[in-house]
């Protein structure tokens, strides 16, 4: 086990009138318990409003928890900040347009003293090579770039921290279906060839079995099913899930 | 480069550099009084003709400058560093901060400016340093509140998180990732403030609250011109052309830089 | 019925040229449904607007020809060609919003073709109109009449475009990934309505979209576009189960390991 989430509930409240009374209450997760083992990938699959990007904000404590608490293995994860990173959706946004490539990637470098700032290009230069895009890169502006290409840049700046454990949370749906499967493949790679336990989040059903060991399927902010990824596939307990399944093989 | 922010950095340019050449480039003393040569129209020896005290209007308008256009930038400068931290600090933050500075802008954007600066300026001394710093502390309003709204706006994006996710600081986040871009829009705010801040002065010093003679500025050569209108015509025009000029120049940098970033605002 | 040959198109951003097309090549027979199948910049929705010049202004046709019933449209006056927009050739979009305008009820967007193109009276100009609004399955049709495009929802507004491009009979719709912005339910709905309506009408259907599992449900034949290229062009069988070109291997392999969602 490398994080476990331990009955974690979240909820929105929506102020109404003049006094700002809270006036209802959106549960966007409720009761979520899991744990990841080291090494392996979970997959968290549920269509969109199911709550899988509240629980990647709380995972990586951009957002607190309602309820419940995340914990870490503290002998694998002692810095919190270095050793789990998140990719987001959408790589046209996430991405600092008035930054340089190559300031993208120092910033993670510098804050945890990972370079020298004599060995800053090199280190760069390696990030960029582990993801597939050429150093010429180094010096140029996000907009230069295509969606798959800035994801590929995304990943190499989650890299840079030397991570344990990465939340890639929807990283390929908005691209271009060739691309999502080359950025998979890059995925599968840097997994192995870094030691990475993921946690991959998606609508798709097929790219969750591609990716994951085991899986989680959320509704509605609950997790209706969860379990070893070829066991539900072959045997789906709740309709949900079936649906789900049914419509990934049309 | 659009052909706006060309033609007024050129104008301002020029202008400024006529400022900083002043001791160089003015063909006389600024208050150098000759008695023999009073309201003297354009002419050859004094371009810009004279004034009632015999004074070369040419060489009192390009000391003028220096003062006109210095109190512009620097009391921008000053409503730009207060406007600024206080804008991040609330956008930021939020929260109680927020409360308590934007409900301060409001405050002061209630009173009427004008009016404040001449009261300060009266019970103070009308001087240079004086009028730049009230200037800058009356002006700081419309930056913060720009700042704020560009900061909410940009609070919320994925890279912003990204940054938070690799762990940077408050500092970081603020200086490295927010301020550059928010930043534009400003700027082309800023450069219409310091059009606004030599109007003010010129204004001030026409109500004789400005700039004190013999120190030449635009607007108390203006002033002293409205004895003589009747007969000087060149007195009151040039001072004002430079304080045109110079505004258009500002406007053109401002509408510029916008084209040129591509703001809509 | 439509033939275009050898087309290339520029892009003239503020000096630096981008080449859109290279020679495309693509025709579209009568009564048939051909689709252009690609990824986002391989050049399919400049062909579909290069069909009645539709490019935005920084775009450049430098060489080619586009052939339709005979007439080469790239060589048309003005004025002949827009009698063939709309009434020949027509269009509906991805975003059914960006043609409906927003201030008008969506009836009198529909009835503004019979009144005008066909000079029919009012009267029977509104019947028809109705007639159409059933005909795109929309089931109180007297109400819809009286909407404005954002009392309707994404699906509806996008029958009422179909309705609206269908009003003067066009011999050639072309459809731009018009189910994209739509949910799975409303694209199946849609779709099914598309190929109904081209039975009834009798138009060919020049299909563009990104999304292989629409491609194989409606195609009669598929043009893979690739880099300002059509790089494979046959029938939809023959797509699916014998690729030629890498780039269609490539994208049914994705689109067999990962699927379309």
């Amino acid at each position: 086990m490398i994080v476990r989430a331990v009955h974690i509930s979240k909820y929105f409240s929506i102020e109404g009138g003049v006094f700002k009374r809270e006036t209802g209450l959106v549960r966007a997760l409720e009761d979520v318990s899991f744990s990841v083992e080291e090494f392996s990938t979970l997959g968290i699959v549920g269509e969109s409003g199911s709550g899988k990007t509240t629980l990647a904000k709380i995972l990586v404590q951009l957002m607190a928890p309602t309820k419940g608490v995340v914990e870490f293995d503290g002998s694998k994860i002692s810095n919190f900040r270095k050793d789990m990173q998140i990719v987001f959706q959408n790589p046209y946004a996430s991405l600092d347009p008035k930054m340089r490539i190559k300031d993208t990637l120092y910033e993670p470098l510098l804050i945890h003293r990972l370079a020298m700032p004599k060995q800053l290009r090199d280190k760069a230069r390696e990030l960029l090579d582990a993801v597939g895009i050429n150093e010429d890169a180094l010096g140029r502006f996000p907009a230069e770039f295509s969606g798959g290409q800035r994801q590929r840049i995304c990943i190499a700046r989650a890299l840079a921290t030397q991570p344990k454990c990465i939340i890639l949370d929807e990283p390929i749906s908005s691209l271009d279906l060739t691309i999502q499967l080359k950025l998979l493949d890059l995925l599968l790679r840097l997994k192995e060839r870094f030691k990475l336990t993921y946690l991959f989040i998606s609508h798709n059903l097929n790219v969750i079995k591609y990716m994951a060991d085991s899986v989680l399927v959320l509704q509605g902010g609950r997790i209706v099913e969860q379990g070893d990824m070829r066991a539900i596939f072959a045997h789906p307990s709740h309709p949900y899930t079936e649906s789900l399944l049914r419509s990934a093989r049309r | 480069m659009n052909k706006l922010l060309l033609v007024g950095i050129a104008i301002i340019g020029f202008l400024s550099a006529a400022a900083i050449l002043a001791p160089f480039i003015s063909p006389y003393e600024p208050s150098l009084i000759d008695s023999a040569s009073l309201l003297m129209p354009p002419s050859y020896a004094h371009p810009l003709g004279t004034d009632g005290l015999g004074r070369d209007l040419l060489s009192r308008i390009i000391y003028g400058a220096r003062i006109s256009l210095g109190i512009g930038i620097i009391a921008v400068g000053i409503s730009l560093c207060i406007g600024v931290i206080a804008g991040s600090v609330a956008g930021y933050f939020g929260g109680l901060a927020d409360s308590i500075i934007m409900r301060s802008a409001d405050i002061m954007l209630c009173f009427p400016t004008f009016f404040l600066i001449l009261a300060t300026v009266a019970v103070l001394e009308p001087s240079i340093i004086n009028i730049m710093v009230i200037i800058g502390l009356t002006s700081w309003m419309g930056i913060a509140r720009l700042i704020r709204s560009e900061i909410l706006s940009l609070r919320e994006r994925e890279f912003i998180q990204a940054a938070k996710a690799i762990g940077a600081s408050h500092y970081g986040i603020i200086c490295r990732h927010l301020l550059p871009n928010a930043l534009g829009p400003v700027f082309v705010n800023a450069t219409l403030g310091i059009a606004g801040a030599i109007l003010l002065e010129s204004a001030l010093s026409f109500l004789g609250l400005g700039v004190q003679p013999p120190v030449p500025s635009w607007g108390n050569i203006l002033i002293e011109s409205k004895a003589t209108l009747g007969v000087a015509w060149w007195i009151t025009l040039f001072p004002g052309l430079a304080i045109f000029v110079t505004i258009l120049g500002f406007n053109f940098i401002a509408e510029g830089l916008r084209k040129h970033w591509g703001y809509n605002a | 019925m439509l033939k275009i040959s050898n087309l290339h198109v520029h892009f003239d951003l503020d000096g630096t040229i981008v080449k859109a097309l290279c020679g495309v090549t693509l025709g579209v027979n009568l009564k048939e449904t051909l689709v252009v199948a690609g990824e986002s910049g391989s050049g399919k929705t400049v062909t579909a607007l290069a069909v009645t010049r539709l490019l935005p202004a920084a775009a450049r046709v430098t060489s080619g020809e586009i052939y339709f019933n005979g007439k080469n449209l790239l060589l048309l006056e003005e004025d002949a060609l827009r009698k063939v927009r709309g009434k020949e050739i027509a269009y509906i979009f991805q975003e059914p919003g960006s043609f409906l305008n927003p201030v008008y009820m969506v009836g009198d967007q529909i009835m503004e073709s019979f009144l005008l193109h066909q000079g029919l009276p009012r009267v029977e100009a509104f019947a028809e109109t109705l007639r159409l609004l059933e005909l795109v399955k929309i089931k109180d049709s007297r109400r819809v009449f009286f909407n404005y495009p954002h009392q309707l929802s994404g699906g509806m507004n996008q029958r009422v475009g179909i309705a609206m491009s269908l009003a003067c009979r066009p011999k050639l719709l072309i459809a731009d990934e018009p189910t994209t912005a739509l949910d799975v339910t409303t694209e199946t709905q849609i779709l099914d309505l598309l190929c109904e309506l081209k039975s009834s009408f009798g138009f060919s259907l020049l299909f563009i979209t990104h999304n292989l599992s629409i491609a194989r449900r409606i195609a009669d034949r598929i043009c893979v576009m690739y880099k300002g290229q059509v790089v494979e062009e046959a029938d939809a069988e023959r797509i699916f189960c014998s690729p030629q070109h890498f780039h269609t291997k490539e994208l049914i392999h994705a689109y067999q390991t990962i699927g379309t969602q």
